[in-house]
């Protein structure tokens, strides 16, 4: 018999608490440093900095009593609804054709029906402009050949655009939903007499209705905080929204109405955070609907019999039409003076716009910076959101709920606000104007914004890892911190790497953030092409989108293709 | 002209796996055949093949005179068409519909009156016990009671063909036991037709009327289960249906049905054939033995097998013995524990099974 030495250990100071605690503190800080200017200068007479500031509600008085408010809030109620409405069903009829039917090309169609999800919604708003704006490609095109004619630069254009923004969401949760759900309940309705459409209608859908019920809201608060498509296709024509209302008060107007602008965004988060809670709420109640698994092999696909073909051309050129074409008019408008139909486009090429974005310094800037806080930032992001759902989910901490809670309630703050949030707070704060304008600080912003996606990615992996694998290392006679470090990381390190990349490309399209956080020396990709959108230069802005795109594209390349990260399912 | 189900020569690829190679049988008008087998054997597969949730490459299925399935004459069903019940491993109750409209599903689909709806629901719910959980959703019932709404659902519209895709599989042992005595009662008191996939083999005894055991796509034997037990076609089919161990030996002499065999210890036992097969002396055999029949030898003079004791394992109600005969290991139990370490067996005749090496 074998005997087993006892090893005698020294007492560790244990570091568990401090590192909890500080989790928990700086997730507070994060997110209470830019709503608490907010708040407060939504009560002052003068700007947060003027020390003459006395307490008022004459803000809230100027803003209910201005009849523009509430023609915006009526229109970004029906922009909201309407894309919603259009996004989700487009995105579930597709999800169900590709998931479960024997259309044709199914496998390149899923592919391309995500790619706006990796585009930064700006960029989708110039490349719409380019194809279908009033002096577009195929707008032109249309008008020589006496097609109806239409307006990009209208309502319904904002709509259509943001609904194809929005669309991949929908898909991939109601594809994702579809995939899982227990195949034998489809098979019960057949063999109960029903034919594969009543099953479809009767079924199918109807089991989907947790995740539609998720991607309905999810969409609605994205619609309500989204900026640039309604910027670019809205304020030209004056069509305002919440949003590029909100821009308007704070960066276009001559004199900035900060008391205004504190209360229109107390509004808008009061507005989203009521969506959010009601999303949690009917999510839960719809819970009882989830099925676990069966064990069974996927049923046949649904046949559609003749209309597999006509079904798959519609498809095809619908991702053709809106999604493929406006990105290739990016193209084309980034490497030629100009673009007309009537001109081949590949006789006057040129790298002149390319040339403009990297010989210009501040320009080139941009890049290097958004690179940067990429780079850098998503790494700190997802180590940190690691940490905070490992504190949230894998203690007994007493603020482990709260943890949870503040991870997840940037959801509620547009991207505007965050920035106009942080603005002031660094305004406020004497003695750190040194840091104000530095990229440092757009990364924070953007780690803030972005505190709710890292923490969500990675917290299914660690509810999925078994607390016997950590609880065993605590026997074994590690500290938390030590079981955390030693068996939770390497094993959450696949889940961390795909949280990464989520983080990387989201950081990458991000600018409503930075719009008021800008300065010179810490501009973004983003702001850069507001910039030049701005001062009409749209071949510039075609470069350097296409430049964003190429990015994006290369690191989603080495990241599945290379480290195999799968970013969804 | 009677409704038996028949099934010939069904034929079944994945690819270059044949999950149904050459599979017929028939299952007589009201009587509950089981198709019994290891994981991946190809049960579930013909049972599929039955409900047209998967389509056989060959083969014919009908019942009576109704072709469900027909590959020679291009014909095969959707799932639909055939009016069949069928109660899933999973249950697979529709979980946004009440208990009700479940079991109302293919009656509506029919387009049979509202009242005369109400009226076949409530009697399947009845049947089932469950006439007081109509208003309930899925969620709200015990694992038990879910596997019942499911039976309610599948014989509801009175279908042809009742099957049964391993029901008990995901309720607790006790409960297990009860809902098999149960299942069969109500079986037989529909009098319906019911193909029943399991791979337990005492719920295949206690539910069938006809057994048929499968291994990589083959039927092995397709017979009642007091004949399954009794003369195993195959070794497989012995080693699965019962605890089995087996024994190399030599055919000693034979005297019509009555045989003798000489295991590796240079025991003789004598037993009688009934697998109708031809022997000749000093054939090379399998001897499979059966745990359950071996009893330690009190003054019995022949069939003797001797055998030195490599563990013993208390189990409470019995001692387990694993012997080692010399030509093979064989478990044994007994009532008190055993103080020698080798020990006389005495194998009753109707212990011994004999197969072809």
């Amino acid at each position: 018999m074998a005997t087993l030495s006892r090893a005698v250990q020294p007492l560790k100071r244990s570091w568990d608490r401090a590192i909890q605690w500080g989790v928990v503190i700086v997730t507070a800080i994060l997110v209470i440093f830019p709503a608490w200017p907010i708040l407060l200068q939504s009560i002052m007479d003068r700007p947060l900095y003027d020390k003459a500031r006395a307490l008022t509600l004459n803000n809230f008085v100027k803003v209910f009593s201005n009849p523009d408010f509430y023609a915006v809030v009526g229109r970004t109620i029906v922009f909201g609804l309407t894309t919603t409405v259009l996004s989700v069903g487009v995105g579930m009829l597709l999800a169900i054709f590709v998931v479960r039917t024997n259309m044709p090309g199914r496998r390149l169609l899923r592919n391309l029906i995500t790619i706006p999800y990796y585009v930064s919604p700006l960029v989708l708003a110039f490349a719409w402009g380019t194809m279908y704006g009033p002096q577009g490609y195929v707008t032109i095109l249309a008008r020589t050949l006496h097609l109806p004619d239409w307006n990009l630069y209208s309502l319904g254009g904002i709509i259509i655009v943001s609904m194809m923004y929005t669309m991949p969401y929908t898909y991939l949760y109601i594809s994702a939903s579809l995939s899982l759900s227990d195949p034998q309940l489809e098979s019960a309705a057949r063999i109960g007499g029903a034919n594969p459409f009543i099953t479809l209608l009767r079924i199918t859908v109807p089991l989907l209705r947790p995740a539609i019920t998720y991607s309905f809201l999810l969409i609605l608060v994205t619609t309500m905080e989204l900026l640039s498509i309604p910027l670019v296709l809205g304020i030209p024509v004056g069509i305002e929204v919440l949003s590029t209302y909100l821009y308007k008060l704070g960066i276009v107007g001559v004199t900035t109405d900060y008391g205004s602008i504190a209360v229109v965004s107390i509004m808008v988060v009061l507005l989203v955070t009521g969506l959010v809670i009601l999303q949690g709420r009917l999510v839960a109640q719809e819970r009882r609907f989830v099925t676990v698994g069966g064990k069974a092999t996927r049923p046949k696909p649904l046949d559609l019999g003749g209309w597999k073909w006509l079904v798959s051309i519609a498809v095809g050129l619908f991702i053709f039409m809106f999604i493929i074409l406006p990105l290739v008019a990016l193209i084309l408008q980034a490497s030629t003076p100009f673009v007309s139909p009537f001109i081949n486009p590949l006789t006057m090429l040129s790298t002149d716009n390319f040339r403009v974005i990297w010989n210009t310094a501040t320009y080139r800037q941009s890049l290097s910076n958004s690179l940067l806080i990429g780079l850098i930032g998503a790494a700190i992001g997802i180590f940190f959101t690691t940490i905070s759902a490992i504190t949230a989910y894998r203690t007994k901490f007493k603020a482990r709920t709260a943890v949870r809670y503040l991870s997840l309630y940037p959801r509620a703050f547009p991207g505007l606000i965050v920035g106009i949030g942080f603005l002031w707070a660094f305004l406020m704060i004497p003695g750190i104007g040194a840091i104000r304008n530095t990229i440092w600080v757009m990364m924070i912003a953007f780690i803030m914004r972005y505190l709710p996606l890292g923490f969500s990615s990675i917290s299914p992996s660690v509810l999925q890892i078994s607390d016997e694998l950590d609880r065993a290392a605590r026997i074994s006679g590690s500290t938390w911190f030590g079981a955390t470090w030693r068996i939770l990381f390497p094993i959450l390190r696949p889940a961390m790497l795909s949280g990464y990349f989520l983080l990387f490309i989201a950081f990458l399209k991000e600018y409503s953030v930075a719009l008021f956080l800008f300065a010179r020396g810490s501009q973004v990709i983003g702001t850069t092409m507001i910039e030049l959108w701005r001062q009409g230069n749209t071949g510039p802005v075609a470069a350097l989108a296409v430049m964003q795109l190429a990015i994006t594209a290369v690191v989603l390349l080495i990241s599945q293709r290379v480290l195999g990260v799968k970013l969804h399912d | 002209m009677t409704n038996d189900l028949v099934i010939q020569g069904l034929v079944k690829t994945f690819g270059r796996v044949h999950a149904i190679d050459d599979l017929s049988l028939t299952v007589k008008q009201g009587q509950l055949a089981t198709l019994l087998g290891p994981s991946g054997c190809g049960k579930t597969t013909t049972l599929n093949c039955i409900a047209g949730l998967e389509n056989p490459d060959e083969g014919l299925i009908r019942v009576g005179d109704f072709a469900l399935t027909d590959t020679a004459k291009g014909r095969i069903l959707p799932p639909e068409q055939r009016q069949l019940g069928m109660v899933f491993q999973s249950y697979a109750l529709w979980p946004h519909m009440k208990v009700f409209d479940n079991v109302a599903f293919s009656l509506k689909l029919q387009k049979v009156r509202r009242d005369e709806i109400k009226k076949r629901v409530f009697e399947a719910l009845d049947l089932v016990g469950l006439a007081d959980m109509a208003e309930r959703y899925p969620f709200q019932l015990s694992g038990g009671q879910q596997q019942r709404v499911a039976l309610a659902r599948a014989v509801v519209t009175r279908p042809r063909l009742l099957l049964l895709d391993e029901p008990l599989s995901n309720l607790d042992a006790k409960i297990r036991e009860n809902s098999r005595v149960w299942l069969r009662n109500l079986q037989q008191q529909v009098g319906i037709t019911t193909v029943y996939v399991t791979h337990d083999q005492s719920e295949a005894f206690a539910m069938s009327d006809m057994i048929a055991v499968m291994d990589q796509g083959r039927l092995l034997q397709y017979a009642p289960p007091e004949e399954l037990y009794a003369s195993p076609a195959t070794q497989f089919v012995a080693e699965f249906i019962g605890a089995t161990s087996f024994l190399k030996g030599a055919i000693h002499a034979i005297n019509g049905s009555r045989l003798k065999v000489r295991v590796g210890s240079g025991d003789i036992l004598a037993l009688s054939d009934r697998s109708g097969r031809q022997w000749v002396e000093n054939q090379n055999v399998v001897v499979g033995i059966r745990s359950e029949r071996v009893e330690i030898a009190r003054g019995q003079s022949e069939n003797l097998l001797h055998a030195g004791v490599v563990v013993s394992t208390y189990l409470g109600a019995k001692w387990q013995h694993e012997v080692d005969t010399g030509s093979g290991r064989l478990k044994v139990e007994t009532v008190d524990s055993v103080t020698s370490d080798r020990l006389s067996l005495y194998l009753p005749p109707d212990s011994i099974l004999l197969f072809p090496e």
